[in-house]
């Protein structure tokens, strides 16, 4: 009897343990399906190496209408560093235009023309060495120039400056400048910025007269009659120039430490670059990619998708194709095809890993980029320009 | 039988359960440790992305270059309300606190045989002065600063110092979204509202009972998103506030928004504000016939509010991100070292300030002269976690907030009496409990 009493208490003290290991196994059977995608631990970020794993799982990047077209891919890369010519390593911005090239540096402006570096500080005229943003107006072929320490208008080899003090500018350091027709459109710590170079008046976007929770604007962009400012807690704010309205984008789930769902709107309130081409608005954050087709949000992430890094620097969109300036390299994408380039720890070689559908390979690249930290980018036809932490590199389109 | 069934059953514990423990999802904390209750969404579903529980890294350049050779002293900078501000007070015991750690550390031979030099900004300029001071510090070549106590003045001074990688020390600032903006080139070495807002609802909740919670705040940053955590898990437990009523900074009569708070009955009032205000407001509550506890954010702990509000102080609660009355004896030598050289009392700003320059003393004497380097030893949440300052363990969370203690403070005999708040023990309105503090 009290044998068998032992044996059934054993039976019965296995039994749960088994039924919830099983159950445990369950659950990451059903975890590990395609679908399955709110896990805490998905946070990790994807290794090159199970990239494929994403594709069979349900990603973002498996579209197979997608397979027919040609990703861009860039190769032969020359680098460029203060060996080279450049005033300083550190690269904030750069800027294609027509045979030469404009480089932000924090030392100055780098204006590459004939294979020749010239640079331009405050001694020329800037209102700073520090140049973080550069933009050419198609109307005039100026220059604006924006700096840790005023806008500057660069026109007949004159700098005209713009500051705090001698304009209605809304503050000295200019994250970003951009221009749209005769406007030109400023992103600061104290607001967003439209000067008007016909009448020379600039008229300030803040909270106080724009849908933003502060008046802090980092990025701005403009496509189809409007304005895209990227606003630090505030989302993305769309300007109709012809009707002067306002419309913000916000993440709809209200919360900083979370996205609830990744297709509901901007991937986070604190975005930090909007670009704007083919009726596909782009929006940068330190959090993710989002996409807006003027109908659906979509998000993208360094674990669901081919994106180099969630931090994101800048971006950038030329037809098609956005070029993503990351922490952790250069990513490119039409939202399902992925490139992004990847230079080794300890050499100057490196990789661009290529994401077609389903299809993913590493193609080596030697040199590679000069740095993965990437903070600014242009491409025209058949080359791109990348400004990094350390030097400026110059990609040519791969037939 | 038995030794068939003995088989299955290790065959179970061998095989299946560790799998479980291996690929079953780890709980980890939330995120300023907020129970599940009060987490958002938590009660509902899972999110699909959670930030700030894995520190960033600063994957930039920079780490190779070598200190410049020739200087003549070492320079951190400063960025605070020194004029033109409401917060001046506060601005200037900041600057006292980081004086007093400077001058010591100088007294010790400052870094290799070179003084550290103190460059301090105001941030209270021209309209959105923060980021043109931070360029004017990176000019100055400052190897790294402290800053800020307002809360658009810190947001601004971030990013630009992100865009010129500086590191930036903050002492004063506890809006939460400062650290949720996911910038790898800070610390916050003080406790943010989010921590004071969860000890505050707990307190008026769980410890005293209330349902029914009345709140006036200033119309402006501090008081909006200060206020927000509170009233965001005050909803999640099931106790939404009746009132949310806002003044202007520099209001002295609050009429109004009293008769409608009146009007709600709730049965404890939260005063969200500045010292001066909140003595106001809080005289004009008991002139009102209110006779409702009242509650204030931690900006009350102040001679200022004790002065105006008087006899009437007594009996209020508010929080406090340390303690002053701490036996710690660091803490003690501080206050009577702050005494004689400023002839002050020091405040929290002071505190945290003293408490802030001295981590960055020590990161500089640690790695050298090098921005980047000085953001790694900074953000590493090794070599400064648990770092034992005067106002306590510093303890930095994955977005780099410091998730120390957080004490009460109550109004006894016209002084603040400090104690360690409660754990954290929430309910939820159908009376499921949430985790501990």
């Amino acid at each position: 009897m009290k044998k068998r009493d032992k044996r059934n208490w054993f039976k019965f003290a296995m039994l749960p343990v088994a039924i919830s290991g099983l159950l445990s196994t369950g659950f990451i059977i059903v975890e590990n399906q395609p679908g399955y995608r709110n896990d805490i631990t998905a946070d990790k970020p994807v290794t090159d190496g199970n990239l494929k794993g994403l594709t069979e799982t349900g990603s973002k990047t498996s579209d197979s209408k997608a397979d027919s077209k040609p990703v861009p891919v860039y190769g032969n890369w020359k680098n460029f560093t203060t060996k080279d010519g450049l005033p300083s390593d550190k690269a904030y911005c750069v800027r294609i235009d027509g045979d030469r090239v404009l480089v932000g540096t924090h030392d100055g402006l780098a204006v590459y023309e004939k294979g020749k570096w010239r640079t331009y500080t405050s001694k020329d005229g800037l209102p700073h060495n520090g140049v973080v943003s550069i933009d050419v107006s198609e109307i005039t072929g100026d220059v604006w120039i924006g700096t840790l320490g005023g806008l500057s208008c660069w026109s007949g080899g004159k700098f005209e400056n713009f500051t705090q003090f001698n304009s209605g500018m809304p503050n000295d350091l200019v994250y970003c400048v951009i221009c749209d027709g005769k406007d030109v459109w400023v992103a600061t710590g104290g607001g967003a910025g439209q000067y008007d170079t016909y009448t020379k008046k600039w008229e300030i976007f803040t909270e106080k007269n724009a849908p933003m929770h502060e008046p802090w604007t980092y990025g701005i962009s403009a496509g189809d009659g409007k304005i895209f400012i990227a606003a630090w807690g505030g989302g993305v704010i769309e300007y109709t120039t012809k009707t002067k309205q306002f419309r913000d984008y916000t993440d709809p789930d209200g919360e900083m430490e979370i996205d609830l769902l990744p297709d509901d709107g901007p991937v986070h309130d604190i975005t930090t670059g909007t670009t704007y081409a083919n009726g596909m608005l782009w929006v940068s954050t330190y959090f993710g990619l989002s996409s807006y087709d003027g109908s659906h949000w979509k998000g993208f992430f360094d674990h669901d998708s081919g994106l180099a890094s969630n931090f994101i620097n800048f971006v950038r969109a030329e037809g098609p194709w956005v070029f993503i300036c990351s922490d952790k390299g250069l990513s490119t994408t039409d939202g399902k095809n992925w490139v992004t380039y990847k230079k080794n720890e300890n050499n100057s070689n490196g990789m661009a890993i290529i994401i077609n559908g389903t299809q993913k390979k590493e193609l080596p690249l030697s040199p590679s980029i000069s740095h993965n930290f990437i903070i600014g980018v242009d491409a025209d036809a058949d080359v791109l320009w990348v400004a990094t932490s350390k030097g400026v590199s110059r990609g040519e389109l791969m037939k | 039988m038995k030794a068939k069934f003995c088989s299955t059953a290790i065959f179970v514990l061998i095989f299946i359960l560790p799998v479980s423990f291996v690929y079953g999802q780890e709980k980890t904390q939330n995120y300023g440790k907020a129970p599940d209750e009060i987490f958002p969404y938590q009660n509902f579903t899972k999110a699909y992305k959670y930030h700030f529980l894995i520190p960033l890294t600063f994957n930039g350049a920079g780490r190779e270059k070598l200190a410049p050779s020739g200087l003549k002293e070492v320079r951190i900078g400063f960025l605070g309300p020194l004029s033109g501000s409401i917060m001046v007070p506060q601005g200037l015991q900041m600057l006292q606190g980081a004086t007093l750690a400077l001058e010591a550390a100088n007294k010790k031979g400052g870094y290799r045989g070179l003084p550290f030099v103190l460059m301090p900004h105001n941030d209270a300029g021209l309209w959105g002065a923060a980021a043109n001071e931070v360029v004017k510090m990176d000019d100055e070549k400052v190897w790294l600063f402290l800053g800020s106590i307002d809360d658009i003045v810190s947001h601004v001074a971030l990013r630009a110092a992100l865009k010129l990688e500086i590191f930036m020390v903050c002492t004063g600032n506890p809006d939460p979204t400062y650290t949720e903006t996911n910038i790898p080139w800070t610390i916050r070495v003080i406790s943010d509202d989010r921590a004071s807002s969860y000890a505050l609802l707990n307190y008026i909740h769980e410890k005293e009972g209330h349902t029914r919670v009345a709140v006036i705040r200033p119309n402006n940053r501090y008081g909006r998103v200060g206020i927000k955590e509170y009233t965001d898990a005050a909803i999640r437990i099931g106790h939404p506030v009746v009132i949310e009523e806002r003044f202007l900074d520099g209001d002295i009569d609050f009429t109004s928004q009293l008769e409608r708070i009146k009007r709600t009955s709730p049965d404890a009032i939260l005063v969200w504000g500045n010292a001066k205000e909140s003595a106001l407001i809080l005289k004009q509550i008991r002139s009102a016939g209110l006779k409702q506890p009242v509650y204030c954010s931690d900006r009350v702990v102040s001679p200022e509010f004790l002065k105006i509000a008087g006899n009437l102080a007594e009996g209020v609660v508010t929080t406090c991100q340390y303690n002053p009355d701490s036996d710690n004896p660091k803490l003690k030598t501080f206050q009577a070292d702050y005494l004689k050289r400023f002839g002050q009392e020091p405040d929290v700003f002071a505190a945290h300030a003293y408490d802030g320059m001295n981590i960055t003393i020590e990161a500089i004497r640690k790695v050298g002269l090098n921005r980047v380097l000085l953001r790694d030893v900074l953000t590493d949440r090794k070599t400064f976690q648990g770092y034992q300052g005067i106002t306590g363990k510093i303890i930095l969370d994955g977005s780099w907030n410091d998730m120390g203690d957080i004490f009460m403070a109550e109004v006894r005999n016209g002084k603040f009496l400090f104690s360690p708040a409660p754990p954290l023990d929430l309910k939820t309105k159908t009376g499921s409990k949430t985790g501990s503090y």
